[in-house]
Order: structure tokens, then C-alpha cells, then sequence
């Protein structure tokens, strides 16, 4: 059996030949990532780079002011979404749907009783209306009002004359108090900073420390990335970030760590069994062991998330594509960027 | 060699665990099931007082037992956090024909429980201060003021809005109404200032009873109260003090407001009013009384609280949500065995096996606990099913490799399975640590994911290391026919 892949030599039989693409002067004839070192981070620095622009764009604009546009879970305030009731089955007619102009003029006719003695009840200019399904549904964000204001907006928009017939059974009202958001984004941040802390101290104490580093590092990438994707969402779609956010770059902190676990854990074997080869040698042998596992794995990840996606609505939408997008990055950056930084601070300590 | 003496154990274990599925249904989290959730924020008197969990569950107590006051179905009262309770509302599937009036009873349903959530309902009683006689009589004046201000308000708001009068108008007529109801708290609560405390509250009632006023002709409701021993002879006591000056007043105070005042006849001022009962008088709607009358059974509330969040999902939005996530998981399921026995053939088969095993499981599992599924814990399970034939991924490429190698085919199988061990124990405690912060320091959506995803990566090392093997190994056992290469690689 010929195949330019390698396969490590069992420690059981010693006397089995070395593995044929492992040539005699220590260097490796299969697929060599080493090789394209310099594309491949660089590919990785310029996805950094329109992360960090991302930010930057959101930091100065002064709707946002944050890196990310935080959602209403980490801002506090009330997201109404209703449906019209011919949404289901669906498709509504084009006189059903909804359109902006009528809707700002019915809910500019809303009063509301105000929440106390110094709360003043919200402007309903302030709130944030948007058109969902080709305007088969409206979703409205507010900061956060009580529930006799929310449901006084809900009645009337129900009852209004100039609009289609809502189905009162699709709404969905979530009130979230600005100290409740304030403590979620803390717990949020707080759970990351420990699983990060988490997987580094269990690398370093299976591997060692500069593996905990690149990994770590490796994590780090990912996230800014997927942070970075969701940046220009806000900037271009007014994609929010909630609490799921957080719960996708945990789920991929897990899995990208994972990930370079696995190479890790060949380039340590491939360290003991075949100690002929030099370092680079090493590392492009267990990259190239690994890629065709971790490829499978990364589809097999990608299937389930794509049906997800294509299956859900709204804000686990938005969930399964940063998963599904984390997940490609993770695969790449577990596979070359991890690997080769390896192998390219091993060399110099060597 | 053969490891068989897991096979019974496994399959023992399928069959419990459809049993135990058979019987036990899964619960299911608010968004799935539509209802509305109330999150209460208990506060501390004082900042650097800290609330201990047995204050917390004080506060959850009561508000449990005026939840349950109520008369609603299938309620869940939690504390979540240091200083959080969450009550949960299910919404009555409406019935076709009926949907308005269903809506509208659920819609009251909210407020009401808002209110019995946020309302402390300190039942006090006191006694007028004699030099304060005078100054008693200007503020019911002014009270009364007040109470007309407020009630004409309320008129003539609602004739403009069935009118659909002018937006302007109604805006003007708004903003009177609402100064006129602050005053009108004010005044209630000044003339609180007035009474001296005396020693029976509401934690000496042993019943609360809401009634129509006679006096009134049903116009109005009141609260009958009947006291425990020890509050009957506190009440006997104070209106004996009270009958002994005609110009003394008896105040019934709820939260520092006056409630009412009633003056006591001389024909009590040699033993009080005895018998251990009493009636708060007022002007009592049936909702208000009604309302009151749960608070006062249900104790009050030790701290003050606040809403900080509210959730609500219409009730065929959750059973949309349910089939939604279902269709998700299925389709992931079937892409995820298709491409599985594409690539690898019988182990890949055994594999789906296993995933299938390790879904029933999950399931189970979630049964058994047992776990609130929620939206993103389905999303959890979803993923995990990737990550659940990742173990199996490694396996396999490692019984290829093996092959390739020239092992024979039985040896292969056994390595492939023993040199995977590592990676896949490493990437498992890796992801375990996340769900471990997610779900220790996360809050409800979040936790739901963690426990979801954590349960599913400790059960899939079970299910790859286990059961495929165990699978696998019996199939190849069982029929040598099996035993050919072509069915575990691409014939090159």
C-alpha cells in the first residue's frame, strides 16, 4: 500500500521500517503546511486586523460606543415582536404587510402611563422599529418599560384599525432591567475569563506551558475573529449581541481548544516515535495526520449547526452562524496557526 | 478478548432508558411551552447587608404562597442567584372561539402576579397622636380632594379614549390624572405619620377574607380579618385606648399608607373590641380586594423587590419553537449519520448506532434529572450530536491508519481505539470546562446550554468508547462475513 500520507511507527513492533515519507535526512515528503507558513498567518493576521477595524468602526460610532452592539440582555430594555396572523401558513399578500410609515403613525398615537413618580414614560419617537419576514412581523426595541406600558403597546398595535390582524399567540415581549443586563454582561465576561483560565491550566498541566500559551493564543484568535464578524454585522445589518454571543464563544472556546488538542496530542506523539525527523518536519507530519480527522470532525460539527440555522429564527439564528463561522475558524487556526507558531518558537529555543 | 460483558449491559440500559422516556415526559422551559416568567430582584434594606439564602427563600415562601393565592396552574417559583426569584406563568392554550377573552384573562394574569411579586403589604395598626387631631382633620380634606382629582381624572380619560378624542388632550388629561394620584399617595402616606405603632401587624392574622360592604350596597368591598389569640388581645387593647377619647382615631396601615381611620364608640372603653376580628372599610374595588386579601394570606414580603425582567412567549409561538428545534435536531441527526457511513462505512454505521444510543440517552437523562429544556438547550443537544461522532471521527481515521500500516484487521480495530483514548479524553474535559463556567456563573438561557452540551460530552465518551467498540467488535464476532477491508476503507 503506497500513500504519500505517514503513519507513526507502533511502539509495539520496533523493528518495523520508518514510515517511507519520512526521508533519511530527517524531512517529511507529505503535505508540508510549513511551506505556505507565510500565507497562512498572514491570512490569519489580516482577519485580526478587519476584527480590530471592526471594533474601532463601532467604538466611534455614536449609536454604539462599544466594541459590539450589546444586546438587549447586556443593555437592559423591552423587545416586543409580534406576528401578523396571516404569517402563518403564510405568505401574506403584499396589501397585508406591514409598512413603516403606517406603523410609525399608529404607535406615535400610543400613550403611556408613566412607570412612577420619576420615571417618565418613554418617548415612543426613541424606540427602534423594525420590519421582520418582508414585513410579516415588526419587532420593537425600547429601553425598558413596565409590563402595563408593554402590554399597552401590544393592545394597541392589536386593535389599531389601519394595521392587519396580529396573532396574539406569536408574541413575544422580553423586559430586562438595566441593573439585570448589567450583571448578565459581568457574569458573561466573568465565565469566559475562567473557562479561558480553565483550559489554559489543564494544557500546561498535560502539555506545558507553551503549549497552553498557543493554544490560549490560538482561542484568542477565534473569538476576536468571530467578534469581529459580529462587529460588521451591527455596523451593516444591526446585528446585536446577547447572552447566546457569550454562550457561542464559550461553545467555541471548547471546541477550537478541542481542536488543538488533537494536533497537540500528535505532534507529542509523533515527537516520541519518530525523533529522526528535525521540529518543522515533526509538526507538518502531524498536521497532515490530522487534517483529514479534522476536517470530518469539523463537518460533522458544521451539519447539525447549518440545520439549526436554517430551522430557527431570530436570535438562535444568529447563534448558529457564529458557531458555524467560529468552527471554520477554529478548525483552521487548531490545524495552522497553532502548529505552526509551534513549531516556529520550538526552532528558536531549540 | 472480546469485550461482551458490556453488550447486556448496554443494551439493559437502551431499554431502561426507553422506559423510563415512556413514562416520564420531559419538562419543558417557558419557550417552549409559552407563558410569562417574572424575575424579582430582592433588595437589601441597606448595601452592606448582604442577603443570606435563607432570606431568599423567605422572600420565595411568601411570594410562592400569594402566587399560589392566586389560583393559577402549574406555577414555578425558583430563587436564582443571591438575590433573585423567578416565577413562572404558563399560559392556558387557548381554545379556538374564545381566543380574545383567553388573552385578556392572561394578560390580568401578569399584572396581578406583578403585583404580588412587588408589593410588600406591611399591615400596621396605630393611634392617633392627640396633638395631632387638627392637623389630621386638614389632610383628610385634602385627601378627599385628592380622591375626587383622581376619579374625575379617570372619567374623563375614558370617555376621551372611547371617543378616540384628541392625541393632545389626552396627553394633558394624562399628566393631571398622574399628578393627582402622587398627591394623593403623598397625603396617605402623611397621614400615616400621624398614628404611633402599636404592637399587631399582619403577621397576627390568622385569615383575611375579602367581602362586599353592606353599608355601600356592594358598591364597594372590604377585608374581614380575624386575629390570632395573641393579636385579638392587642386589638381588644387598642381600641380600648382608642374608645376612651372621642377624638382618637384607630389607622390601619398598609406599606406607611393610611388605609383608614376609623373612630371606635364609647361602648368599648371598658374591654376593647373583643372577639378577636375586625373589617378594613375603604373604597375597595372586588380587584383590590381580592388582591389584598392574597397578600395578607401569603404574609408580607420581609424586603422590598423589583421586576427586572419579564419574558413572555405567546403560547403557539412555544409549540412552533418545539417543532422548529425538532426538525433541527432530526435533520442534524440524519446528515450527521449520512455523512458518517459515506465516509466510513460499517464502523460508520456502528457509529450512527451509537449516536442514536447516545440520543436516547441524552433524553433519558433529561428525564431523569430532571432538565428544563429550553431553546438554547436544544441548541446545546444539537451540537453536541457534532462533537458526540467526533470521538468516533478520531477512532476510525485511526483504525484506517492502522490499516494502511499493514495491521491486520482485528489489531487495527483494538489500536485504533486505544491510541484515540488521549485525544479525545483531552478535547472532552476541555469542553467540559467551559460548560462548567457557563454553567456555574451563567444565568438561566445560558445554563440551560451549559448543562445540555456538559450532559452530552460526558455521555458521548461513553457512547464512542463504549458502544461503538462494543458494537463494532460483536458485529465483526458475529459475522465473519464482515471482516473485509472494503467495508472499513475505499478499495484503492
Amino acid at each position: 500500500m503506497t500513500s504519500s500520507e505517514t503513519v507513526p511507527t507502533p511502539p509495539e513492533i520496533p523493528s518495523a521500517p520508518a514510515s517511507e515519507a519520512a526521508g533519511p535526512s530527517g524531512t517529511f515528503t507529505g503535505f508540508q503546511a510549513s511551506r505556505y507558513r507565510r500565507v497562512l498567518l498572514l491570512l490569519s493576521a489580516m482577519m485580526v486586523v478587519a476584527s480590530l477595524l471592526g471594533f474601532l468602526v463601532n467604538g466611534r460610532d455614536p449609536q454604539i460606543r462599544a466594541p459590539l452592539q450589546a444586546g438587549l440582555d447586556f443593555r437592559g430594555g423591552t423587545s416586543i415582536q409580534m406576528e401578523l396572523a396571516c404569517h402563518d401558513p403564510g405568505p401574506c399578500t403584499t396589501s397585508e404587510r406591514l409598512r413603516l410609515p403606517v406603523l410609525r403613525s399608529v404607535l406615535a398615537d400610543v400613550q403611556l402611563e408613566p412607570a412612577g413618580d420619576q420615571q417618565p414614560a418613554p418617548a415612543l419617537s426613541s424606540f427602534n422599529v423594525q420590519l421582520l419576514d418582508d414585513g410579516e412581523g415588526i419587532l420593537l426595541r425600547s429601553t425598558a418599560l413596565t409590563i402595563a406600558q408593554a402590554q399597552a403597546i401590544e393592545d394597541h398595535l392589536a386593535t389599531a384599525e389601519s394595521l392587519p390582524p396580529f396573532q396574539r399567540e406569536h408574541t413575544q415581549v422580553d423586559t430586562i432591567g438595566p441593573s439585570l443586563g448589567a450583571q448578565l454582561l459581568r457574569s458573561a465576561l466573568r465565565a469566559l475569563g475562567v473557562a479561558f483560565l480553565g483550559v489554559a491550566v489543564y494544557i500546561a498541566f498535560r502539555f506545558s506551558p507553551l503549549n497552553a500559551a498557543l493554544a490560549l493564543g490560538a482561542l484568542v484568535h477565534d473569538v476576536v475573529i468571530v467578534a469581529g464578524l459580529f462587529a460588521w454585522l451591527g455596523q451593516v445589518w444591526d446585528v446585536q449581541v446577547g447572552s447566546l454571543f457569550a454562550v457561542a464563544l464559550l461553545t467555541l472556546a471548547g471546541y477550537s481548544v478541542n481542536d488543538t488538542v488533537v494536533v497537540f496530542d500528535r505532534i507529542r506523539e509523533t515527537d516520541r516515535l519518530q525523533p529522526q525527523l528535525g521540529v518543522i518536519a515533526r509538526i507538518d507530519h502531524s498536521i497532515a495526520a490530522s487534517l483529514v480527522r479534522s476536517l470530518n470532525t469539523s463537518i460533522t460539527t458544521e451539519l447539525p449547526i447549518l440545520a439549526l440555522a436554517v430551522f430557527s429564527g431570530g436570535e438562535l439564528r444568529w447563534f448558529a452562524v457564529a458557531l458555524a463561522f467560529g468552527i471554520a475558524v477554529g478548525t483552521y487556526s487548531s490545524l495552522f496557526v497553532a502548529p505552526l507558531l509551534l513549531g516556529l518558537l520550538k526552532k528558536d529555543t531549540a | 478478548m472480546v469485550r461482551q460483558g458490556w453488550l447486556p449491559v448496554i443494551l439493559a440500559m437502551v431499554l431502561a432508558a426507553a422506559v423510563l422516556l415512556g413514562n416520564q415526559s420531559l419538562q419543558l422551559g417557558l419557550d417552549l411551552r409559552g407563558g410569562h416568567q417574572l424575575s424579582a430582584r430582592v433588595l437589601s434594606p441597606e448595601p452592606q447587608v448582604v442577603l443570606t439564602a435563607a432570606d431568599l427563600d423567605g422572600v420565595k415562601s411568601v411570594i410562592q404562597r400569594r402566587i399560589d393565592g392566586l389560583g393559577l396552574a402549574q406555577t414555578r417559583i425558583q430563587t436564582v442567584g443571591s438575590d433573585r426569584v423567578v416565577v413562572q406563568l404558563p399560559t392556558v392554550q387557548p381554545t379556538p372561539g374564545e381566543d380574545a377573552e383567553a388573552e385578556a384573562t392572561v394578560d390580568d394574569t401578569l399584572q396581578q402576579a406583578a403585583n404580588q411579586i412587588t408589593k410588600k403589604a406591611v399591615l400596621q395598626f396605630g393611634v392617633l397622636r392627640s396633638s395631632e387631631v387638627d392637623r389630621y382633620t386638614t389632610l383628610v380634606q385634602e385627601r378627599r380632594n385628592a380622591q375626587v382629582a383622581v376619579l374625575l381624572g379617570e372619567q374623563q380619560l375614558e370617555q376621551l379614549q372611547r371617543s378616540r378624542g384628541d392625541g393632545e388632550q389626552r396627553r394633558a388629561v394624562r399628566e393631571t390624572l398622574g399628578a393627582s394620584r402622587t398627591t394623593l399617595d403623598q397625603l396617605e402616606q402623611d397621614i400615616g405619620q400621624l398614628f404611633d405603632l402599636r404592637p399587631l401587624t399582619g403577621d397576627d392574622l390568622v385569615q383575611a377574607v375579602a367581602e362586599p360592604n353592606l353599608e355601600s350596597q356592594g358598591e364597594y368591598y372590604q377585608l374581614s380579618l380575624t386575629f390570632s389569640a395573641a393579636g385579638g388581645q392587642a386589638f381588644a387593647d387598642l381600641t380600648k385606648e382608642v374608645a376612651a377619647d372621642a377624638n382618637l382615631r384607630l389607622a390601619i396601615l398598609l406599606d406607611g399608607h393610611a388605609i383608614s381611620e376609623p373612630t371606635v364608640g364609647p361602648e368599648f372603653r371598658e374591654n376593647g373590641i373583643t372577639g378577636g376580628g375586625a373589617r378594613i372599610t375603604g373604597t375597595f374595588t372586588l380587584e383590590e380586594a381580592r388582591e389584598l386579601e392574597v397578600q395578607l394570606r401569603g404574609g408580607s414580603l420581609p424586603y422590598e423587590t423589583e421586576i427586572v425582567e419579564q419574558r413572555s412567549v405567546g403560547a403557539t409561538l412555544g409549540s412552533d419553537n418545539v417543532r422548529r428545534s425538532l426538525s433541527a435536531a432530526l435533520v442534524g441527526l440524519a446528515l450527521v449519520s449520512g455523512l458518517m457511513v459515506l465516509i466510513y462505512r460499517l464502523p460508520g454505521l456502528v457509529a450512527v448506532a451509537a449516536l442514536a444510543i447516545y440520543a436516547l440517552f441524552n433524553l433519558a437523562i433529561y428525564a431523569l434529572v430532571p432538565v428544563v429544556l429550553t431553546l438554547p438547550g436544544i441548541a446545546g443537544l444539537i451540537l453536541s450530536f457534532g462533537m458526540a461522532v467526533d470521538a468516533n471521527v478520531l477512532i476510525f481515521e485511526r483504525i484506517r491508519e492502522e490499516l494502511r500500516s499493514g495491521r491486520k484487521l482485528y489489531q487495527a480495530v483494538e489500536t485504533g481505539f486505544s491510541r484515540a483514548f488521549s485525544s479525545i479524553l483531552d478535547g472532552s474535559v476541555t469542553t467540559l470546562i467551559s460548560c462548567l463556567a457557563l454553567g456555574y456563573l451563567g444565568s438561566g438561557l445560558v445554563r440551560g446550554f451549559a448543562i445540555t452540551l456538559g450532559i452530552g460530552v460526558s455521555l458521548s465518551l461513553f457512547t464512542s468508547l463504549v458502544c461503538s467498540r462494543t458494537l463494532l467488535k460483536t458485529s465483526l464476532f458475529l459475522y465473519p462475513a464482515l471482516r473485509r477491508l472494503k467495508y472499513f476503507q475505499p478499495v484503492q
